[in-house]
């Protein structure tokens, strides 16, 4: 059609910049060349300064009118419209007083603000009807091409924006979504103990899977931070909150309780576990009893222990767990904080790193193992923590709110 | 692709704007309730356990 011109020529909408291919015009749109009256226009950039407002455009009709030819007018202007970048004067002033040109114009203008590839004859049809349409029957090689590089850039942009939302999503919503769930589990863990005012049953520990048992408290990290550890490592119990690895000890029991806790989103319960320090204290309340933890000494302070951080009042029941033996003894391969692969089972044993260790259950020191990934948002390696327990306090059923003051540690 | 959905939502501008809005939220909420969580266990950035 119209837009698929002769070999020679160039579409329409390089026509229409380019007056000089007047044969290109689609038959309904009488475009001859008209010379004269667009000179007199030609000017108007230096003669539009006296008549700015619209309103001193009605002058103006008059000049068309000078050309009486029929088709001239509308022709010339066109171009002239384009090359120069102030437009809205013009449309006003045209269609007001005479019939022809006026029509012409408004047509060049919704061409160029629209789309330049439309042939003049469409444009009316174009703007009645929705464009697209239009634009797929005339052109179908030319425009589908172009379709198809949109689609694939606005594909690509909408990948991006869904990794965004991704990040967003595990950062913050699941945030939200454990916050409720870790809510539920305090609340029912709360309700149990309430309802077990029977002295007798004490420190059994018969936990279903996914049942809250116990609470962490870190007051390194706040006096608020407290979390309701229940029975279990799978995703499932672990977006509701830190969870109790099966069949390893139970808080204050000798062995090594062992709890896992993520690291990024989903309550992020251990987010800061590589801030905490040697002898910072890990506090678990049970429902009759409250265990206060702290963390044994890195790797690096073993060595000087006992004459460096043993005077650190918090650190008073905190030791190295060696013996004098070469290799340190049974706990000679535990540290406050180390860095493992994740197939490294072996360091939520009761004798962390020793799974094969010899150390009568009656020998063996009470520890807690805290296990989270390894850097943040990678499950590369990771995180562990150890402490030892320090000390250890019966609740008294007199003063339900009392606290251990190791509480008030920060 | 978005250039073609909007031109076939009915209705004038602001209605337009509305629906375009609904359609967003729509996608947002499938994404976030459903596909990330099922696709979540299935990417190695939040494993916890050893062993």
């Amino acid at each position: 059609m119209s837009s698929n011109p002769p070999p020679g020529q160039r579409p329409v909408p390089r026509y229409q910049r380019d007056p000089g291919q007047p044969p290109t015009p689609p038959p309904g749109t009488p475009i001859p060349q008209g010379p004269p009256p667009a000179r007199p226009q030609g000017p108007p950039p230096v003669g539009r300064p006296p008549g700015p407002p619209p309103r001193q455009n009605p002058p103006r009709p008059p000049q068309p009118v000078r050309a009486p030819q029929p088709d001239d007018p509308p022709t010339q202007p066109i171009p002239r419209v384009r090359a120069t970048p102030p437009p809205p004067p013009p449309r006003p002033a045209r269609p007001r007083p005479d019939d022809l040109p006026t029509q012409h114009i408004p047509r060049v203008v919704d061409e160029e603000t629209a789309e330049v590839e439309q042939p003049p004859e469409d444009v009316i049809a174009a703007a009645e009807a929705d464009e697209p349409p239009a634009k797929a029957s005339e052109d179908p090689p030319k425009e589908t091409g172009r379709v198809v590089v949109r689609s694939i850039g606005e594909l690509l942009i909408t990948a991006g924006l869904v990794v965004l939302l991704f990040v967003f999503y595990e950062v913050y919503v699941t945030d939200w979504l454990s916050a409720g769930k870790q809510s539920d589990a305090t609340v029912a863990l709360d309700d149990r103990w309430k309802g077990q005012e029977d002295p007798q049953r004490k420190t059994q520990f018969q936990v279903g899977d996914g049942e809250g048992f116990a609470k962490i408290r870190i007051p390194k990290f706040g006096s608020d931070y407290v979390y309701t550890v229940l029975e279990g490592t799978t995703d499932k119990i672990l977006e509701v909150g830190p969870g109790h690895y099966k069949n390893t000890a139970f808080p204050g029991q000798p062995g090594n309780f062992a709890v896992a806790g993520h690291r990024v989103g989903k309550g992020a319960p251990f987010n800061d576990l590589d801030l905490l320090d040697p002898c910072d204290a890990i506090v678990v309340e049970t429902s009759d009893s409250w265990f206060v933890y702290r963390m044994l000494p890195k790797s690096s302070q073993v060595k000087d222990w006992d004459k460096t951080k043993a005077a650190d009042p918090k650190c008073q029941r905190v030791g190295t767990l060696r013996t004098n033996a070469a290799d340190g003894g049974g706990y000679g391969k535990t540290v406050g904080q180390e860095i493992v692969l994740p197939s490294q089972s072996a360091v939520i044993a009761a004798v962390p790193n020793r799974p094969d260790a010899q150390v009568p259950a009656g020998q063996q020191a009470s520890l807690i193992t805290l296990t989270t990934c390894h850097p943040r948002f990678s499950a590369r390696q990771r995180l562990i923590v150890h402490g030892v327990l320090t000390h250890q306090y019966k609740k008294d059923s007199a003063k339900p709110g009392e606290l251990p003051a190791e509480l008030q540690e920060s | 692709m978005y250039g073609w959905i909007w031109r076939h939502l009915p209705g004038p501008l602001p209605v337009r704007v509305f629906e375009a809005l609904l359609l967003i939220s729509g996608v947002v909420a499938l994404l976030l309730f459903v596909v990330f969580p099922w696709i979540e266990p299935r990417l190695p950035f939040n494993q916890v356990t050893t062993g």
